[in-house]
């Protein structure tokens, strides 16, 4: 007689997901807005990302052999952390540069907690920082968007910081990327149609994107300018690394709480840091850190936003 | 005499302040920003560490055990006091650069506890010898330390340019490498200890 | 009363000059109590109260007992009694008035007679604040204020530091750098995150 008594935990609903499908589905949705950055910036873009992505991959394939665990690069985790460090760097930098950063991120960001689902940081933006820091000559030079020449030209909002404004930018130059920038965070378009395919296919949820463009929004239009309530929001939301961070970074299973209300809190968090340093910080952009600091208070969040146990009070 | 060596190079390898021990890590990660530096802080850390481990050793019996860790600090003080003098007379710049570091040795972790743990047990000469071990030991990982971070953050040594075309990791000028160089420093000695193990 | 200045105080102190991130003072209990968050709120509690009120006592002592009389060479000495005796002042005030709060701080309490945040902030209050062997205006207002938020920032790191690492408990952090090497390296990346904040200005 068949065994049709099958006994296992709850929960029993089986859904066809694994480790290895969510991330290749993301990595997926970063596809639209690396093809971006190449139109953009030309094949350097494409050579660092790819650069950045062996790099990761094999990082965290000799780290796993050293410590004789399981080999998981195959579940694209690494490949994730390699894209993403990759669209946070200028696409001029030497070739060596996103090869350090990969590393680090892999190492210091991810292995040395114990590998995937126990990093307390976000290991892309660990290696960026950590770049920043080291290389600021290399992180802040970017090309002129377009012109596939090594033409200067600065972001807008260092020319904001600077107390420039650059002119001949529109809302719809922004939009499509029509500016200096990182390789992956300039093209606003292709960036939500990624954010689009992960909301719909649920692996993401809107909430954190959504308080954290909300609350730098809101910030922004209060604070940005001279007088109060005067800020160019906008402006604010279609430059920098905001769209980039908000959706591909902010939302990092691992990192994040994991509670709605603690979710919240972390866009209110990041949103209020990110519009902080904007304005009052010394760097033009500060996403990355305001990223990296919510995540250092996550284990906090988690602990006072714990959900009801059913049956307790 | 065996013994005396025995206390002086315990303080080393064996019994190394910073690696295995853990004391005196403010300094350290301050301080460890260049070889010059490290060598100042080193010598001071040393004569204070020195002086004040005599002494003690000589008048451990006249201090009444209740007000012990006060008078410790008396003694210890006066030498931090005595380097702070000649330091801020001698080497300005060193003063300078060495900055809060210099008065905060009287807090020093190696300092009152050498005192607390061996000074005030042991004799005179095993005390000087231990001292000395101890103040030796911090100098050299305090040296191997900055080393690292001076040729990893700025490319030279001691001012001198090792390698053409290096472009120095900045960041490891910084507090927060300076974390990261002894996070993995600490971790390779526990590396080794298990293995000998 | 100068807001832009203690605005700048505040930030600076907690977030770019952290006491512990960036100063690197009071390392030995951050690396060895921030385990337990209890315990290390406990600890920090102690600590901000201790430094505030050294803050104020050294700075008194400092302006008018060691000025004038040309003692400023005893700052060391001075400062190390005063703050031990202040420690043991305040334990025994603790002791007589809540015995519970004396229970909840423990031995931690003693332990800060040692803590180099302490001396630390003593230290910096007067190289800030005074110069030429004057105190500025406002001095002794900064110098309590910066007492302080050197005390926040401590408790922010401790706070940070012992969330992270309950966390890290169920993980399985490689053996060599169970403990304090890990310890070190979050702190390194907590300190990359908090030089987001540098450079600011209101």
């Amino acid at each position: 007689m068949r065994n049709s008594l099958i006994v296992s935990g709850s929960p029993h609903i089986h859904k066809q997901e694994s480790v290895s499908r969510i991330m290749w589905t993301v990595v997926l949705s970063t596809i639209p807005a690396g093809i971006a950055g190449v139109i953009i910036f030309g094949l350097d873009a494409l050579w660092v990302t790819l650069v950045a992505v062996i790099a990761a991959v094999l990082t965290e394939t000799v780290f796993e052999i050293w410590t004789k665990k399981k080999i998981t690069v195959m579940d694209g985790s690494a490949v994730i952390t390699g894209i993403l460090l990759a669209y946070n760097l200028p696409s001029n930098v030497p070739l060596w540069l996103p090869i350090v950063g990969a590393v680090f991120s892999i190492s210091i960001g991810k292995q040395v907690f114990g590998g995937l689902g126990q990093n307390i940081f976000n290991p892309a933006l660990v290696g960026r920082v950590f770049l920043m820091a080291s290389w600021p000559k290399y992180m802040t030079t970017f090309v002129k968007p377009l012109s596939y020449d090594a033409i200067t030209s600065a972001t807008p909002l260092a020319a904001l910081k600077e107390g420039k404004i650059l002119e001949h930018i529109s809302y719809l130059d922004l939009f499509l990327g029509k500016r200096g920038g990182c390789l992956g965070e300039v093209c606003i378009l292709a960036l939500l149609i990624g954010a689009a395919i992960l909301l719909y296919k649920g692996y993401i949820t809107w909430h954190i994107p959504a308080t954290y463009i909300l609350t730098t929004a809101v910030f922004v239009y209060i604070f940005g300018a001279k007088q109060l309530f005067q800020g160019d929001w906008l402006f604010h939301i279609l430059s920098g690394g905001l769209i980039l961070g908000a959706f591909f970074m902010a939302t990092d299973y691992v990192a994040t709480p994991l509670t709605v209300k603690g979710q919240v809190i972390f866009g209110i968090g990041c949103g209020l840091l990110t519009g902080i340093i904007r304005i009052w910080g010394g760097y033009p952009e500060g996403v990355s850190y305001a990223i990296l600091m919510m995540n250092a208070a996550t284990p906090f969040i988690d602990r006072y936003t714990k959900n009801r146990i059913y049956g307790t009070r | 005499m065996k013994g005396l060596i025995k206390e002086f190079t315990k303080g080393i390898i064996k019994e190394n302040p910073t690696f295995v021990l853990a004391l005196g890590l403010c300094p350290t990660l301050a301080v460890s920003v260049s070889v010059v530096n490290a060598i100042g802080m080193g010598v001071a850390a040393t004569f204070v560490l020195l002086g004040s481990s005599v002494i003690i050793s000589l008048v451990k019996d006249f201090i009444p055990n209740k007000i012990r860790i006060p008078c410790f600090i008396v003694i210890i003080a006066t030498f931090v006091t005595v380097i702070e003098l000649c330091l801020k007379a001698y080497s300005p710049v060193l003063n300078r650069a060495l900055g809060i570091y210099v008065p905060l040795i009287v807090v020093n972790c190696i300092v009152l506890g050498r005192a607390e743990a061996f000074a005030c047990k042991n004799n005179f000469l095993s005390a000087l010898f231990d001292g000395l071990g101890m103040g030796v030991g911090f100098t050299l990982a305090l040296i191997f330390i900055s080393a690292i971070r001076e040729i990893l953050g700025s490319g030279q040594i001691l001012g001198h340019t090792l390698i053409k075309g290096f472009e120095p990791v900045f960041v490891f000028g910084m507090p927060s490498g300076a974390l990261l160089v002894i996070g993995l420093l600490l971790g390779l000695f526990n590396l080794i200890k298990n293995r000998k193990a | 009363m100068n807001i832009q200045e203690y605005l700048s105080i505040f930030i600076s102190s907690v977030f770019i000059y952290n006491v512990i991130l960036s100063r690197f003072l009071g390392l030995c209990p951050f690396v060895a109590i921030s385990k337990n968050t209890r315990q290390a709120f406990a600890m920090s509690a102690a600590v901000t109260f201790v430094i505030t009120a050294s803050s104020v006592v050294t700075w008194l002592i400092y302006r008018f007992l060691l000025l004038p009389f040309n003692l400023a060479y005893l700052r060391t000495l001075s400062f190390v009694l005063v703050i031990a005796a202040l420690v043991q002042l305040i334990e025994m005030v603790i002791r007589k008035t809540s015995p519970a709060l004396y229970r909840a701080f423990g031995i931690y309490l003693t332990l800060i007679t040692t803590n180099c945040a302490v001396l630390g902030a003593a230290v910096l209050n007067i190289d800030m604040f005074f110069v030429n062997g004057r105190a500025i205006s406002g001095s002794f207002y900064y110098s309590l204020f910066q007492g302080f938020c050197m005390g926040l920032g401590y408790t922010l790191a401790m706070l940070i530091m012992s969330g992270i690492r309950e966390r890290l408990e169920l993980c399985n952090v490689p053996k060599p750098l169970r403990d304090f090497p890990l310890a070190f390296i979050i702190a390194s990346v907590l300190s990359l995150s908090f030089m987001g904040f540098s450079g600011f200005k209101f």
